[in-house]
């Protein structure tokens, strides 16, 4: 838990950073797009059954790495924000937590032969 | 007792269409129906100001934005309608909905899912295209994220529910419907 309430932070943080800083355009306009998908993602992981979205953050983190260079920053803080929350947010993402309860194999059952609802429905 | 152990999906250790898993959600419904519908009594200029402690003229230029009326309604009375969806079907079916009902699980989830996620991405993307911020959008951002999660568990079981339905004799279309003929045919 304490790594996704992390996450959630940071994709704040992503947020308001270019209004603190005065980033440039397009680092202002990344951030207040990518900080509240990031936020979303998070926090829906904050329950169980969704803690598998906490994953959907690596492509975001990523994108964070790479847009200071594809959107060429300009601003020295907005390079080494996004940088360095890019690296947190993959390292907190990659934090599984404790599943206490089943959930009949989860999401991956739908695509699954055999899964275990299933077989659990036949005894 | 045996009647809720009944209630329980296979393979899942509780029910997740109990009213204590889905009252809290349709509370968090309802509270976005009244900030939404706040904010379309602005657009609708029934109302001449709007409440905005923190970003100053934020709330008017969002809320007066060519993109708030792009569509023959405001956007707000858009996002009124899309809780009240998700308070009506969160309230509707007993606790054995998931099977029962499985139409309505998946409408409230798709409802609360996909298109919450969807309608908070459009509140987000104001600051982008008008560099401004609005409170009470942020708020009903803020509702529409927290109820994604909860509302999921109850998905997951009609789907799987369905899923079992497929693969038996029973009519997929009827038992989405919750023919009682059909339901009892699967686990």
């Amino acid at each position: 838990m304490w790594a996704r309430i992390l996450n959630t932070i940071l994709g704040l943080w992503v947020m308001v950073a270019p209004g603190i800083f005065n980033f440039s355009e397009a680092a202002t306009d990344n951030g207040h797009i990518v900080g509240p998908v990031i936020v979303t993602f998070s926090v829906i992981a904050y329950w169980e059954a969704t803690l598998s979205l906490r994953k959907w953050n690596y492509p975001l983190a990523v994108w964070l790495l790479l847009a200071p260079w594809i959107l060429s920053y300009t601003n020295t803080i907005a390079i080494i924000s996004d940088m360095t929350v890019g690296i947190l947010v993959i390292i907190f993402a990659s934090v599984s937590g404790d599943v206490k309860k089943s959930y009949g194999g989860g999401w991956a059952s739908l695509w699954q032969k055999n899964p275990d609802h299933i077989q659990k429905a036949k005894n | 007792m045996t009647k809720d152990a009944q209630m329980i999906p296979p393979g899942w250790d509780y029910n997740p269409a109990t009213w204590s898993q889905r009252i809290p959600i349709v509370i968090l419904a309802l509270i976005g129906v009244l900030i939404a519908g706040y904010l379309s009594l602005y657009q609708l200029e029934l109302i001449d100001s709007v409440w905005e402690p923190f970003f100053g003229d934020g709330s008017v230029t969002i809320l007066n934005s060519r993109i708030s009326h792009i569509l023959p309604i405001p956007d707000a009375a858009l996002g009124a309608f899309g809780y009240l969806v998700d308070a009506v079907t969160g309230v509707i079916g007993g606790q054995g909905r998931w099977k029962k009902m499985p139409w309505i699980v998946i409408v409230f989830g798709l409802a609360v899912g996909p298109l919450g996620f969807v309608s908070v991405m459009l509140v987000v993307f104001q600051p982008v295209l008008f560099s401004a911020w609005c409170t009470l959008c942020l708020a009903s951002a803020v509702i529409s994220i927290a109820m994604i999660g909860p509302a999921m568990d109850e998905m997951l079981a009609s789907l799987q529910y369905m899923q079992r339905v497929k693969r038996s004799e029973a009519s997929t279309w009827k038992a989405f419907w919750g023919v009682q003929s059909e339901i009892e045919k699967v686990n």
